[in-house]
C-alpha cells in the first residue's frame, strides 16, 4: 500500500498515518520533512517583518524591543527547528535504505525524537504571548537572565530540541555500524551516511554541554540560583564558553549533512565516479573533530584573555583545509562528466559558489584583527546567511528534488524546479551580498534603526528578501501538485548506483524483500561489470 | 543476547581479581582518600594523588564492572573521547 | 548495485560481526552524551571553584559523604553481582542483588538527603551563593540521575520476580548495569571534585 493509491478515502487515511506516531523510518522521515519546512516558512515571514523594518531607516513597523524578538526567533527558529532536525529527516528516510537495513535499530526512539519537534516549536512561538525571548539566538547572559517570560520557554524548547538531536545521533550511528548488509564495508558506505556520522559524532559531544548551559540559565531564571548574576560573581563569560563549544560545532551539524547530499548528487548528474571518495569522507570526520577545537573565535572580542586567542585563529584557519578538499574533489568529479543540469544539480552547483563566498569570508573573521573590525557587524550576518542559507538550504533544496521521486513516487514539474533555482540564486545574492559591504562600512547587526547612509544596501537587501520569499512559491506549487498527481516515477529516474534506487518509487514497507548483499562501490560508474535490474523497477 | 563469552560467566570476572576483589579495592581507595581529605598535606600533592585516584577507580568500575576489559574496544572509544573533551574544555572554561 | 540477495536474515549481523550489540552500543553512545552533560555542569563547578572560593565549601562534610560515596560503590557490586546472576539463570540472586541494589540506591539518595537538609539550615543554599547554586545543581542532577535508576531498579526487580530474565536473556540487567555503573563514576569525579580537592 504505498501513498500513490488515490481514492479520496485513502488519501485521508494516508495523511493520517503521518500526523500519527509511526515507527516506520520513511514515515517519520517526511514527518520530519514536512514540520521542518514548516518551521523554515514560519522563520522566513519573521525575516520578512525584520526586513521591511529595515528598508529605511528610522522605526517603523517594530520599535527596538519588538525588533529584537523577532530577530531572536527568527534565528533560533531557522537553527533549531528548520535546518538542524531537516537533515534528521532526510537521513531516517535515506539512511536504512542506503545501508541495506528495513529500518533504524531503534524505531521507537526515533518516533520520540521526532514527536519532541512540535511541542518544542509551539513553545518556542507561543513564547509572543508572555513577552518572546529576546536576547538573541546566543542568549548571552546577564541579559537573557532579565528577559521577559518568554526566554525561560525558549530554554526549555531548546532543551527539548538539543534532546531530539542527541536521540536522533544515537539512533543512526547504532543504526549505520551494526546494520549494515553483506558488502556495505565502511569504504562502501554513501558519502551522505558518512557525512550523517560525523555530524552524529558532533550532536552527542556538543548537544549535552549546550543543554547542561541552558538548565543553568533557567535554573537562574526560575528558581533564582546564581550562575550568572554579576553582583554575586557569576561570569558571563562562563556562558559564552559554554554556548560555543556546541554552537560552532552546531555549524558543522547544519552543514556536514548537505555536503554528504552534493557528494550523493555530483557523480550521478555527471555519470562519473566521486572523485577522491575516501579523501571526501575522512574530510568530514575532520571537520567534525576539528571543529570541537574553533569555539572562541565567537569571543575575540569579548574580553577574553588575548594570549587564548590565537589558538582558535589557527584552528578556525585550519579548519578551511579538510572543506577546500571536499569542494576541489566536487569540481575534480564533475569535470569532463556527462553533466544534466536537471534541479538537483542546479542546487548542488548553487551549494559550491555560495558556500564558497560564504566559507571565505568565514577565514577573513577568522582572522583575529580583521574580526575585531567587523564583529557584530552586518559582514557576520552576510557571512552566515551565505554558508546557511545559500549553503545549507541549497543543498537541502537539492536534496529534497533529488530524493522527491523516490520519497513521493511522482516526478516533480522541472521547468518550475529550475525557475524555483533561479529566483533562489538571485534572491540570495541580493539579500545579503549588499550585507557584506554594509557590514565593512560599519552597519551594526541586531539594530531595527540605522544611520541613513546605510539605506541602499539595506534596500537592496530587502528587495533580494522578497525575491527569496516569492521563490518559495512555486516550490511548493510544485512539490504539493506533484506529490499529489504528479506523473509516476519509476525506481531510479536519476539513474544512480546507491541503494535506494535499487526499490520501487516509494519504497516498499520493509525497504527489500531479501537483504540485499552488495558487490560494488556506491558511485562505481563505468565499471564493467553486469548489473541486476531489481525486480520492481521499470526500465530507465 | 549478552556479549560476553559463557566461560567467564562461572568466574566472578576475567582476570585475577573477581568482582569482589575489585570492590575491596574500591572501598581500601576511597578510605584512603577520605583519610587524604582530613590529614593537612600540602593541597597541590593532595589535589595530584585525588585525581590519580579517582581515575583509578573510575577505570576500575569502569574496566571491570561495565566490562570495558573484554568487550569491543570501540564502547571504550565512545566512553573515553568525550572524557578527554570534557577535561579540556573544563580546564579552558576555568579561566576567569 | 546488488547482484544476488542473501535470505531475509538477522537484521544486526554487521554489528555482530564486530562485537557489537546494537542496544549496548546505543547505551554507551547515551552515556558519552551524559559524559557531556555533566561535564557542562562539572566545568561550571570548577569555574567557580576556582575563580570564586567561597568559604562554604568548608560546611561540606567529608566524612559523611564518604560513607555515602562507600554505600554507591556498594551497590555498583550487587549490580554487577546481579549480572552475574542472571547469565546464569540464578533467579534467587538476581532477585536479592537487584533488591540490594535499591535499597544501596535509596540509602544514597537519603544520604544526601540528609547532607542538603544539614547545608540549608547552615545557610547554604541554592541561592545563598555562586558556590552553593552550582553545589546543589551538580549533586542535584547526579541525584536525579541516582533516582531514575533506582526506578528502573524496581522495574527490573518485578521483572526478574516474573521469570523476565534468564540464561541468555540477560542483556536488560547488563543495560541497566552500564547505566548503574555509570552513575558510580560520576559520582566517583563529583566527589573528587566537590568534596576533596
Amino acid at each position: 500500500m504505498t501513498s500513490s493509491q488515490t481514492p479520496a478515502s485513502s488519501t485521508f487515511q494516508t495523511l493520517r498515518r503521518y500526523i500519527s506516531w509511526n515507527t516506520d523510518h520513511k514515515v517519520i522521515g517526511i514527518q520530519y520533512l514536512v514540520t521542518t519546512f514548516t518551521f523554515f516558512l514560519i522563520g522566513g515571514a519573521l525575516a520578512m517583518v525584520m526586513r521591511t523594518e529595515l528598508s529605511q531607516p528610522g522605526v517603523d513597523l517594530l520599535n527596538g524591543a519588538e525588533y529584537n524578538r523577532f530577530m531572536t526567533n527568527h534565528g533560533s527558529v531557522m537553527l533549531f527547528l528548520w535546518i538542524i532536525p531537516v537533515f534528521s529527516g532526510f537521513a531516517n528516510f535515506m539512511l536504512p535504505i542506503m545501508i541495506g537495513a528495513k529500518d533504524m535499530a531503534f524505531p521507537r526512539l526515533n518516533a520520540a525524537s521526532f514527536w519532541l519537534i512540535p511541542p518544542a516549536g509551539v513553545i518556542m512561538l507561543t513564547s509572543f504571548f508572555v513577552g518572546a525571548a529576546d536576547a538573541g539566538w546566543t542568549a548571552y547572559v546577564p541579559l537573557s537572565i532579565q528577559s521577559a517570560d518568554g526566554q525561560s520557554l525558549w530554554a526549555v524548547s531548546v532543551i527539548l530540541l538539543g534532546t531530539s538531536s542527541i536521540m536522533g545521533a544515537i539512533n543512526f550511528v547504532t543504526t549505520t555500524v551494526t546494520m549494515r548488509a553483506p558488502g556495505i564495508t565502511i569504504w562502501r558506505l554513501p558519502l551522505f551516511v558518512w557525512a550523517m556520522m560525523a555530524t552524529a559524532l558532533l550532536v552527542i559531544m556538543a548537544t549535552p554541554v549546550l543543554t547542561a548551559g541552558l538548565v543553568l540559565v533557567a535554573l537562574d531564571r526560575l528558581a533564582g540560583t546564581l550562575f550568572f548574576s554579576v553582583e554575586a560573581g557569576g561570569n558571563p563569560i562562563l556562558w559564552q564558553n559554554i554556548f560555543w563549544f556546541y554552537s560552532h560545532p552546531a555549524v558543522y551539524i547544519m552543514v556536514l549533512p548537505g555536503m554528504g547530499i552534493v557528494s550523493e548528487i555530483f557523480p550521478v548528474f555527471s555519470r562519473k565516479p566521486i572523485f577522491g571518495y575516501k579523501m571526501i569522507a575522512l574530510s568530514s570526520m575532520a571537520i567534525s573533530v576539528l571543529g570541537l577545537t574553533v569555539w572562541a573565535h565567537h569571543m575575540f572580542t569579548s574580553g577574553l584573555d588575548p594570549r587564548l586567542r590565537v589558538p582558535y585563529m589557527i584552528t578556525s584557519m585550519v579548519i578551511a583545509v579538510p572543506t577546500g578538499v571536499k569542494i576541489f574533489s566536487w569540481l575534480a568529479t564533475i569535470w569532463d562528466g556527462k553533466i544534466r543540469l536537471q534541479t538537483p544539480m542546479l542546487f548542488a552547483l548553487g551549494f559550491i559558489s555560495m558556500f564558497l563566498i560564504g566559507g571565505i569570508t568565514g577565514i577573513f573573521l577568522a582572522s583575529i584583527p580583521i574580526d575585531i573590525h567587523v564583529h557584530d557587524t552586518y559582514f557576520v550576518v552576510a557571512h552566515l546567511h551565505f554558508v546557511l542559507f545559500g549553503g545549507a538550504v541549497s543543498a537541502v533544496y537539492a536534496g529534497l528534488y533529488y530524493w522527491f521521486p523516490k520519497i513521493t513516487g511522482r516526478m516533480y514539474d522541472e521547468n518550475l524546479g529550475k525557475l524555483h533555482f533561479l529566483m533562489n540564486f538571485l534572491g540570495t545574492n541580493l539579500s545579503y551580498l549588499p550585507m557584506f559591504l554594509a557590514g565593512l562600512l560599519g552597519m551594526p547587526r541586531r539594530v531595527a534603526d540605522y544611520a541613513p547612509e546605510f539605506q541602499p544596501l539595506n534596500l537592496l537587501a530587502t528587495m533580494g528578501a522578497a525575491l527569496l520569499a516569492s521563490s518559495t512559491l512555486p516550490f511548493l506549487y510544485n512539490a504539493i501538485v506533484s506529490w499529489a498527481k504528479g506523473p509516476r516515477a519509476s525506481a531510479n529516474p536519476w539513474q544512480g548506483l546507491t541503494l535506494e534506487w535499487s526499490v520501487s518509487s516509494p519504497p516498499p514497507p520493509h525497504n527489500f524483500e531479501h537483504t540485499p548483499a552488495v558487490e560494488y562501490g556506491p558511485y562505481d560508474y563505468g565499471q564493467p561489470r553486469q548489473l541486476e535490474q531489481p525486480a520492481s523497477a521499470a526500465a530507465d | 543476547m549478552s556479549q560476553a563469552p559463557q566461560e567467564r560467566e562461572h568466574s566472578a570476572s576475567s582476570g585475577r581479581l573477581g568482582y569482589g576483589g575489585v570492590f575491596l579495592l574500591l572501598a581500601l581507595v576511597t578510605a584512603l582518600e577520605v583519610w587524604l581529605g582530613s590529614v593537612g598535606v600540602l593541597r597541590s600533592v593532595r589535589t595530584a594523588f585525588f585525581l590519580v585516584l579517582s581515575l583509578f577507580k573510575a577505570g576500575m568500575v569502569a574496566a571491570y564492572y561495565m566490562h570495558l576489559r573484554t568487550d569491543s574496544r570501540l564502547y571504550a572509544y565512545i566512553l573515553v573521547a568525550p572524557a578527554i573533551l570534557l577535561f579540556v574544555f573544563s580546564i579552558i572554561a576555568a579561566v576567569p | 548495485m546488488t547482484t544476488h540477495s542473501v535470505e531475509h536474515s538477522d537484521e544486526f549481523r554487521a554489528g555482530r560481526e564486530l562485537g557489537l550489540n546494537h542496544v549496548k552500543l546505543g547505551m554507551w553512545l547515551f552515556l558519552a552524551s551524559e559524559v557531556m552533560f555533566f561535564g557542562g555542569l562539572i566545568s561550571s563547578f570548577l569555574h567557580y571553584k576556582l575563580n570564586n572560593p567561597s568559604l562554604e565549601s568548608g560546611l561540606l562534610d567529608v566524612l559523611l559523604v564518604g560513607g555515602n560515596t562507600f554505600v554507591l560503590l556498594t551497590s555498583s557490586y550487587t549490580v554487577v553481582m546481579a549480572l552475574a546472576a542472571a547469565r546464569t539463570g540464578n533467579t534467587a540472586g538476581l532477585v536479592r542483588n537487584l533488591l540490594l541494589t535499591a535499597v544501596l540506591g535509596a540509602a544514597f539518595l537519603a544520604g544526601q538527603g540528609y547532607e542538603f537538609a544539614s547545608l540549608i539550615r547552615e545557610g547554604m543554599t541554592p541561592t545563598s551563593s555562586v558556590f552553593g547554586s552550582s553545589f546543589f545543581t551538580l549533586t542535584g542532577f547526579h541525584g536525579l540521575h541516582v533516582l531514575v535508576g533506582l526506578l528502573w531498579a524496581l522495574r527490573n526487580l518485578a521483572k526478574a520476580l516474573r521469570g523476565g530474565f534468564g540464561e541468555g536473556r540477560a542483556l536488560g540487567v547488563e543495560i541497566f548495569g552500564l547505566y548503574w555503573h555509570f552513575v558510580d563514576i560520576v559520582w566517583i569525579v563529583l566527589f573528587t571534585v566537590i568534596y576533596l580537592i
